[in-house]
C-alpha cells in the first residue's frame, strides 16, 4: 500500500507539469563548428552556375533563387526569378516560409560567394534543408554564362560542349548583348526531379 | 546535447562501455527483485503475483516522464531518438510466440541470462531454447520472409494517432500505471497461493 501512495505521489505531480507545459520543439543546433567547417571545406553547398542556368532554361520549377544582396542592388540586376531576401532580414518571420522548407533548391547568391555562404550557414545550423549556394557568385555567373570565353581550338570536346551551352543559355537568359528578356515566364506544374537529401542519422539500437 | 553518442560527445566505444555498466546495473536490479525466479515470472500470468507488471510499468513511466523532462531542458534532442519501427504481423507473431515461451518455461530472454547466472539449470536449458529458436528462424528465413516483413508501418506513434502531446499522453499512461498497480495488488490478494512466500507482507 504505501510504496504505491509514495510513487502515486512523485509521478502524478511530474505528469501534470510534464502534461502541462508545451513540448521542447527548439533545437538548440544541428552542428558543430568542426562538422560545418568541414562541409564547407568539400564545398558540399555549392551549385555551379552551369546547372542553374540549365535548370533556368528548362524552367524547372524546383529552382528557388534568393538573392541576399540589398534590396538596391536586386532591383538593378537579378537572376530570372528570383527572390531578395537582404542578409540581414535572413531570420524575419516573412521569409521563413521560403527558407525552411524541403520541397524547392534553394540557391542563395550574392556579387561573390562571401554572403551567400553567410546565409546558407545561418539556414544550414538552423536546421532548414535544400539550401545551396551559387558557385563564384553572381561574378563567376557572367564570366561564366554571360560572357562565355571561347575555348581554344584544341580543347576537348566537353570543353566545346560547354561553351556551345553556355553561348546559348547566354542569349536565352539575356547575356552578351542580348535583349533582355521580359520579366516572369510562366512556370509550367511540372514534376520537381528528384533533390538529393542529406542523409540523417539517427541512433540504431533496441533491446 | 544529447543523445551523447549522435552529437560526439562521446565515441561509440565509450558508448558500449557505459552500456556495459548499465546492463549490469540491469542484471543487478532484476536479480534483487526475484526476476530470476520462474515462479515470480509466471505469477504474472496466474495473477498471485504481480511484480513484473509493477517493475517494468514504472519503469516505462520514469523513462517516458524522464526523457520528456530532459527535452523541456534541452539536454536531449528527441528526433534523434531511435523508434523501433512498426511491422504490424510479425510482432503480434513475435509477441505469440514469446508469450508462449514465457508462461511455457517461466522466463524472458533476460530473465533467462540473470537466473543462469545464479546457476539454475531450468534457465540454461531456457538459453538453449533461445538459441535453437534463434537457429530455426535463421534458416526457415525464406520460409517467413513475406510474414517477416508484411504490414509495414514506420514508427507511428500513439500521441499522433491519439492527436494529443507526448506530455499529455505520458501523464495519462502513469495514470493508467498505477490503476493497473491497484489492480495487481488486488489480484495478489485474491490469488494468493499458499506454498508461495516471496510477496506475501
Amino acid at each position: 500500500m504505501r510504496p504505491r501512495l509514495i510513487l502515486a505521489s512523485v509521478i502524478i505531480p511530474l505528469g501534470l507539469i510534464i502534461a502541462a507545459v508545451p513540448e521542447n520543439t527548439t533545437k538548440p543546433y544541428k552542428l558543430t563548428a568542426e562538422q560545418l567547417l568541414n562541409e564547407l571545406k568539400t564545398d558540399q553547398q555549392f551549385v555551379h552556375p552551369d546547372q542553374v542556368a540549365d535548370m533556368l532554361i528548362q524552367k524547372d520549377p524546383s529552382l528557388q533563387l534568393i538573392d541576399v544582396r540589398s534590396s538596391a542592388e536586386f532591383e538593378k540586376f537579378s537572376l530570372p526569378g528570383a527572390i531578395n531576401v537582404p542578409l540581414e532580414n535572413l531570420l524575419s518571420e516573412d521569409y521563413e516560409y521560403y527558407l525552411n522548407q524541403d520541397i524547392k533548391l534553394n540557391v542563395f547568391y550574392s556579387n561573390g560567394s562571401t554572403a551567400a555562404n553567410e546565409a546558407w550557414m545561418i539556414a544550414r545550423q538552423l536546421g532548414y534543408k535544400n539550401n545551396y549556394v551559387l558557385r563564384g557568385g553572381l561574378n563567376f555567373w557572367v564570366e561564366t554564362i554571360m560572357n562565355p570565353q571561347k575555348p581554344a581550338e584544341t580543347s576537348p570536346n566537353e570543353e566545346l560542349a560547354r561553351y556551345d551551352f553556355r553561348k546559348a543559355a547566354s542569349s536565352a537568359l539575356g547575356g552578351g548583348g542580348a535583349i533582355a528578356p521580359a520579366a516572369e515566364v510562366d512556370v509550367p506544374a511540372a514534376k520537381p526531379p528528384i533533390i538529393k537529401r542529406k542523409k540523417k542519422k539517427t541512433v540504431q539500437g533496441g533491446c | 546535447m544529447g543523445p551523447l553518442i549522435v552529437n560526439e560527445i562521446i565515441s561509440a566505444n565509450t558508448n558500449l562501455l557505459i552500456a556495459f555498466f548499465i546492463g549490469i546495473g540491469f542484471g543487478f536490479v532484476l536479480e534483487s527483485n526475484g526476476f530470476s525466479s520462474s515462479r515470480r515470472l509466471a505469477g504474472m500470468f496466474y495473477g498471485y503475483d504481480t511484480t513484473v507488471l509493477k517493475v517494468f510499468f514504472t519503469a516505462a513511466v520514469t523513462a517516458s516522464i524522464g526523457l520528456l523532462f530532459m527535452s523541456l531542458f534541452g539536454w536531449i534532442d528527441l528526433s534523434f531518438i531511435y523508434i523501433n519501427p512498426t511491422f504490424l504481423w510479425s510482432a503480434i507473431g513475435g509477441g505469440v510466440v514469446m508469450g508462449a515461451g514465457f508462461i511455457l518455461g517461466g522466463y524472458c530472454p533476460g530473465t533467462s541470462f540473470c537466473a543462469a547466472a545464479i546457476g539454475k539449470l531450468d534457465a540454461l536449458a531456457f538459453i538453449g531454447g533461445i538459441f535453437i529458436g534463434i537457429l530455426i528462424f535463421m534458416e526457415g528465413y525464406p520460409l517467413w520472409e513475406n510474414f517477416y516483413k508484411a504490414k509495414f508501418m514506420g514508427s507511428p506513434l500513439l500521441s499522433d494517432w491519439l492527436n494529443i502531446s507526448r506530455g499529455l499522453l505520458a501523464f495519462l499512461i502513469a495514470l493508467v500505471a498505477l490503476g493497473m498497480f491497484w489492480v495487481g495488488e488486488w489480484a495478489e490478494k485474491k490469488f494468493a497461493r499458499e506454498d508461495y512466500e516471496i510477496n506475501q507482507r
